[in-house]
């Protein structure tokens, strides 16, 4: 199988991600209750975590909440944030992970940008809403759909000028592209572990900034007697038994992506990027592609999306069609009705994988 | 053999205080806190060798790591709350 379905989770993880969770599995005890040697050994890998976070991430091990998923922070983050009928601006291009709970909690969205690869139009929609009467505002780095990069560093800056809270989803370019809490000056940055960080899925990570409001009350395995959960991150936003194989093996993905550089994995997928956009083009696809562009590509097929990805998986070819959970992604790119193809990049992508993506859609009649 | 104690607030901080202490060469022991300690019900401690308590809990303080509370052995063997 050729993979092209890192947007939404990197199916292959580097080999020591595998061992460490399986070893977890095998030597470790809950976290933060005992004292015996396989609980302190599942506490230091929760630990490790954290640091490898805070380094990736220029923040604090305690200012790294684990979490379940990037979606599982995001209901927090907002949580914490954004009170009932608060006035919220986000940009064009966000997930339902961000939509839902606002519109759950009953905030006043107001969006802002959505022409695709114009960090003009982008940050003069923004700063124009942020301008009349926001309270806060929450928006992606990077769109999971079109792979658009948006000017994130200048939208934070024009919320920490205005003195609005805002919180950041790092859902496609953590372990990719630089994300700083302490540069940012986010209330809270969320992320998946399973995606660029190149954990186990199931994992998560919550950077924040202050405090936060528990999504869930329950046990932290310190400070039991209280009838309220503990005032201290992390463990104030950490109810219940964590997932260790998953955390074990979210730090060996960090300890990866350090290593080696979220630099270098960019340019890795950019290159298959910038291949795969040119021969999409040659076949006469619609494909959209433009500046400030992540190592993730959507085209129309000249037939029904879901159909043509089906086709390609008969091909061994792993694509993604439909809406991609972002369906106002894809009304800012005027491809709600039709969904698109998305194929989207890893650290391990080859540009001589295209090849066969090429044979494969000619077979596929695309 | 004599020991001190620094009790935290959470096992996050314990072993963020671990970090601090160990990259000074100050040796100590993640444990789980002696239940009479911690009133609040349960938590982690940092055990050192004594006569390095004060040295510790002024670093912790300057690297910001906050810790709850200081136990020093007396001479007859017990704990006794301390503050430095």
């Amino acid at each position: 199988m050729i993979y092209l379905d890192y947007g939404a989770t990197s199916f292959h993880k580097p080999p020591q991600v595998y061992r460490a969770a399986a070893r977890a599995m095998a030597s470790c005890a809950s976290p933060g209750r005992g004292g015996y040697a396989a609980a302190m050994e599942a506490q230091r890998w929760v630990y490790r975590c954290r640091e490898a976070a805070g380094r990736l991430f220029d923040c604090q091990p305690e200012q790294t909440v684990i979490t379940t998923s990037c979606t599982h922070g995001l209901n927090i983050a907002i949580r914490s944030l954004i009170k009932p009928g608060m006035k919220v601006v986000i940009s064009g291009f966000e997930h339902n992970a961000v939509v839902r709970p606002l519109h759950a909690l009953g905030a006043e969205t107001v969006v802002a940008g959505r022409r695709l690869f114009d960090w003009e139009d982008t940050l003069e929609a923004f700063r124009k809403a942020l301008d009349q009467g926001a309270e806060a505002a929450v928006f992606t780095h990077v769109s999971n759909v079109f792979g658009y990069i948006l000017p994130v560093e200048e939208m934070a800056a024009a919320c920490r000028q205005r003195g609005i809270p805002f919180i950041l989803d790092a859902a496609q370019s953590a372990g990719v592209l630089p994300v700083s809490l302490e540069k940012l000056g986010a209330e809270f940055i969320a992320m998946p572990g399973h995606k660029g960080l190149l954990g186990p899925q199931g994992t998560g990570l919550l950077l924040c900034r202050g405090s936060g409001e528990p999504l869930l009350y329950g046990g932290t395995g310190g400070a039991s007697r209280p009838r309220e959960m503990p005032r201290e991150l992390p463990e104030r936003l950490e109810a219940g038994t964590m997932n260790v194989p998953g955390i074990a093996g979210l730090t060996m993905g960090l300890d990866y992506v350090l290593r080696r550089g979220p630099e270098d994995i960019f340019r890795q997928e950019h290159r298959c990027l910038e291949r795969c956009v040119s021969m999409l083009g040659k076949r006469g696809l619609r494909v959209f592609s433009g500046p400030h562009q992540a190592g993730t590509v959507s085209f129309l097929p000249g037939m029904d999306c879901e159909d043509a990805a089906r086709r390609l998986a008969e091909q061994g070819i792993a694509v993604r069609a439909g809406l991609h959970c972002a369906p106002l992604a894809h009304e800012s790119a005027g491809t709600a009705e039709t969904g698109t193809v998305r194929l989207s990049f890893g650290f391990d992508s080859r540009p001589e994988q295209l090849s066969h993506l090429e044979r494969a859609l000619s077979r596929a009649g695309i | 053999m004599r020991y001190d104690y620094i009790t935290f607030r959470s096992v996050t901080f314990a072993q963020r205080g671990e970090r601090v202490l160990q990259s000074a060469k100050i040796r100590c022991t993640l444990q789980r806190t002696p239940r009479w300690m911690e009133e609040q019900g349960c938590g982690y401690c940092l055990r050192l060798h004594a006569r390095q308590l004060a040295a510790a809990a002024e670093l912790l303080t300057r690297e910001g790591v906050p810790f709850r509370k200081l136990y020093e052995q007396t001479a007859g063997g017990q704990l006794e709350e301390v503050s430095l």
